[in-house]
């Protein structure tokens, strides 16, 4: 009787188990519905597309990537510039970061196709204008990834759905697109982009795209595609994958993609200004046009102090940067250390320096920061001189001291401490060089500031990096992740420099327009105006010296084709002060940076390859890239 | 009840083993050698190490193999003892000289193999001499082949204080003086093959022995370096 009402029970509990339906929906997963049936969830959504954007802000490094969630973040110092010699810095040479990092963000990509594909079917929840403002970022951001792409590898697959897993091998397989093709699409994005958001009038975003942002970034990429067609088909690698249209652009389609590039800055007038709130000092309205909110911003990515964000389960790029910390002098900051410093080849961009008299001798001044008097606003904006002050301290930038210097500043170029003043032992010494305690007769050897060659923590060229370096902290406040200016991505000056480079690309009656351009950037540089006569390097010049630092320069001389001529065997020079006892002055030597790092660059760097873990994946994406 | 326990967790480790798969490929055991001839001289390629690069494909193993180089020595050999026995695509590439065609190649054993190749420039009527602290080198250029040669940018004269000398192994701060390299930047014409080089390299130490030889490179896609003899220079004691 007993076993039967145990029976009876187990009985009655299956009955009760099998009143369950069992296709329900996971309570632990998010599903479509959730995500865009509400403003918050999809703008949350959205949130999560823009921090994974590959921006190269301040924490990107060009061999290792975008850094999210990586704890090697705070070493601002491994930057783009310091690889293509507009700095010299943490890395060997070149080759260190030239075939880049494995980039393949096909994953990002797919969170924004899932969110083109369903948001529609989603819209009633909405008003039209929301839709339609989040589709057209949605177009924007990928279109900016799939230029992260192209520009780094050429041809890549282009998805443009949300693929199944489950689909069959074939659909999974994608292959490879022409180059000419992805930077077509992205041009189509970027105008779909254009077409969907609406006009923000005074009210730009701040850290997400906008209307406008759209053709400026167009601009850009339109650029890469035509200057990759006039320059990639003169100077290239032969290989499979040129042969089947994967890297390079036909020539004969120059004019077009310069056509796109111009048409689309012109679309950008109007809405954006360069900054001049800051007149009548062209100097410090430079430098604050990098630290105040304005009306050159076109796109921002912007930190916050409250997300630490040095790894975590949900790592972003949301946390702040260490960029005051790492790239001045240790005197002005609460932590870390610098190790990238411009050099001496990109100071002269700007025109020689007046430190060799016409006989060839050094100029002597009393002061080290007399140098800086009638030098072009922008440079000094960009720059830290010998002799400039921040948070109160001064750069004493001093490479060493000479008891007596007698003949010419060309004898001391190589740096091989060999002339006649360079004697550093027995009697007759005449030069001391050292380290941050050394001291001679009563004189600190080197500033504190540097220049020293024990380590590279001080600088080696002379210079510091000025730009985005915020002056208005507290060096207690200027520690490793405490930076939180934002990045600025794309501003208005980019894209008068992308317009005035397509306008001379295509000569004829734009050229008026490209002199108009220039001289709109060097009247708010403080720099003279340039004439009628000015050509494609002028132009090309213009823009290293603008976008300095801003991970610019590495992607132009790949794109016009110059880095193996430019990068050749490469020393770069620094500009060096000593302190003449004798004469209670100064001299700044132009020398070789004292660790003589050899910069080369290889014509098969002018694509990055392929990462290999995808080709072994995905056997459509052959051929690798010439010359791997 | 513990014994149990016991004798079950050392039966999953047996099983936990009987799992892995034993790595039954042979190793690489196969050697590949030979020569890369120069196909004016007959004799091997003057070159420098990695002047010229041997590429392997194993199609035995992939359709799309990664590539595998082998580096040539300066004396125009290359060797390696460690190739994986198999069917091989070969072509030297990455050089100075015409691009040339792949062969099909079965490597098992010790196996070899020549190459000849025509050199975009031979280095004629090669001079040194010794100047006070500088070394003056004069030469001439020949083009075996004339037709589509790629744009000849310069040639320099690269010194060593090693044999080892070449566009991978030279004293930086004489390449950096201008007198080092003669900038050419043009298609080969009958100006080229009529003018005698001169370049000259100062500062030498006294006392010391040099080793010298020019490089000429064209604007290919590798813009590698034609390679002339090395001479040894030794500098007078003061």
């Amino acid at each position: 009787m007993q076993k039967i009402n145990y029976i009876a029970v187990i009985l009655a509990v299956c009955l009760l188990g099998s009143c369950h339906k069992l296709d329900l929906a996971p309570v632990g997963v998010i599903s479509d519905e959730n995500v865009f049936s509400n403003a918050n969830a999809v703008k949350a959504y959205m949130a999560d597309i823009y921090a994974n954007l590959p921006i190269e802000d301040f924490v990107y490094e060009p061999n290792q990537g975008f850094m999210a969630g990586n704890g090697g973040r705070w070493q601002c110092f491994y930057h783009t510039d310091a690889i293509d010699g507009e700095m010299v810095g943490p890395f060997g040479g070149t080759g260190d970061a030239a075939q880049g990092f494995g980039f393949w963000p096909y994953d990002k990509i797919r969170v924004i196709n899932v969110l083109i594909s369903k948001l529609p079917s989603y819209a009633s929840n909405f008003t039209a204008d929301q839709v339609n403002e989040w589709l057209g970022e949605a177009y924007f951001c990928r279109a900016y990834t799939y230029f992260a792409l192209v520009k780094r590898y050429g041809g890549v697959p282009i998805v443009r759905t949300v693929i199944d897993p489950n689909a069959s091998a074939a659909s999974l397989l994608v292959p490879r697109d022409k180059e000419e093709d992805v930077y077509n699409f992205i041009a189509s994005d970027f105008d779909s982009a254009y077409a969907l958001m609406k006009d923000p009038g005074n009210s730009v975003p701040q850290g997400t795209a906008s209307k406008y942002a759209a053709p400026a970034y167009k601009s850009r990429a339109m650029l890469y595609a035509g200057t990759i067609a006039r320059y990639g088909s003169a100077n290239y690698v032969d290989g499979d994958a040129r042969a089947k249209g994967f890297v390079g652009i036909p020539a004969a389609d120059a004019n077009t993609f310069f056509q796109a590039a111009y048409d689309a800055a012109k679309l950008v007038e109007g809405h954006f200004t360069l900054y001049t709130g800051g007149y009548p000092d062209k100097q410090q309205n430079y430098v604050d046009l990098f630290l105040k909110p304005n009306n050159e911003d076109i796109f921002l990515r912007q930190y916050t102090q409250s997300d630490p964000n040095t790894g975590g389960p949900t790592p972003d790029n949301g946390g702040p940067h260490s960029w005051d910390a790492t790239m001045t002098c240790r005197i002005m900051t609460a932590d870390g250390l610098s190790r990238a410093y411009p050099s001496e080849d990109f100071v002269e961009r700007f025109g020689a320096l007046p430190i060799v008299n016409p006989d060839g001798t050094p100029t002597r001044f009393s002061n080290r920061a007399d140098l800086m008097q009638g030098l072009e606003p922008r440079l000094l904006a960009t720059v830290y001189f010998p002799g400039a002050v921040l948070r109160g301290i001064p750069f004493d930038v001093q490479r060493g001291i000479y008891k007596t210097f007698t003949g010419s500043a060309a004898q001391e170029l190589q740096n091989n401490l060999t002339s006649p003043n360079d004697v550093q032992n027995g009697a007759n010494i005449n030069l001391w060089l050292g380290d941050i305690n050394a001291v001679v007769n009563g004189l600190d050897v080197i500033g504190r500031a540097g220049v020293s060659t024990n380590g590279d923590d001080l600088t080696r060229t002379g210079f510091y990096v000025r730009k985005y370096v915020d002056y208005n902290k507290a060096a207690s406040s200027c520690g490793l992740y405490q930076s939180t200016q934002s990045y600025i991505d794309m501003r208005y000056a980019e894209v008068l420099l992308n317009r005035a480079e397509a306008a001379m690309e295509l000569g004829g009656a734009a050229l008026a327009d490209a002199l108009s351009d220039i001289n709109q950037i060097r009247d708010r540089a403080g720099a003279p105006p340039a004439t009628a006569g000015m050509t494609i390097d002028t132009v090309r010049n213009e823009r290293c010296k603008e976008l300095a630092f801003e991970h610019q320069y590495w992607w132009d001389i790949r794109r016009w084709r110059t880095a193996d001529q430019v990068l050749n065997n490469r020393n770069m020079y620094a500009m060096l002060p000593y302190y003449i006892t004798s004469e209670n002055k100064y001299i700044f030597l132009k020398q070789l940076e004292p660790f003589k790092r050899t910069y080369n660059f290889q014509k098969n760097w002018y694509y990055e390859p392929l990462p290999g873990g995808e080709l072994g994946k995905n056997s459509h994406l052959f051929p690798n890239n010439p010359g791997y | 009840m513990k014994r149990l326990l016991i004798s079950g967790i050392i039966g999953l480790l047996f099983a936990g083993i009987s799992c892995t798969k034993t790595d039954n490929y042979p190793g690489p055991d196969s050697a590949f050698q030979g020569n890369i001839i120069d196909s004016v001289t007959g004799k091997n390629l003057v070159t420098e190490t990695g002047g010229v690069q041997i590429e392997l494909k194993q199609l035995s193993w992939s359709d799309n193999p990664a590539p595998y180089y082998i580096p040539s020595k300066p004396d125009g050999t290359f060797e390696d003892t460690r190739i994986y026995s198999g069917h091989y695509s070969v072509i030297p590439t990455q050089g100075a000289f015409w691009p040339v065609d792949s062969i099909l190649k079965d490597i098992k054993g010790a196996t070899s193999q020549n190459f000849t190749v025509v050199p975009y420039l031979e280095i004629t009527n090669v001079t040194h001499v010794q100047d006070a602290d500088s070394l003056v080198m004069t030469f001439q250029l020949q083009a075996p082949r004339t037709n589509g040669l790629p744009q000849i940018i310069d040639a320099t004269e690269f010194v060593n204080n090693t044999s080892f000398v070449g566009s991978g192994a030279f004293i930086q701060s004489f390449y950096n003086e201008s007198s080092a390299t003669v900038s050419i930047n043009s298609n080969w014409s009958s100006a080229i093959a009529a003018t005698t080089y001169r370049t000259v390299v100062h500062n030498l130490q006294p006392g010391w022995t040099y080793y010298a030889r020019i490089g000429v490179r064209l604007n290919d896609s590798y813009k590698k370096y034609d390679l002339s003899d090395i001479f040894q220079v030794v500098m007078p004691t003061k």
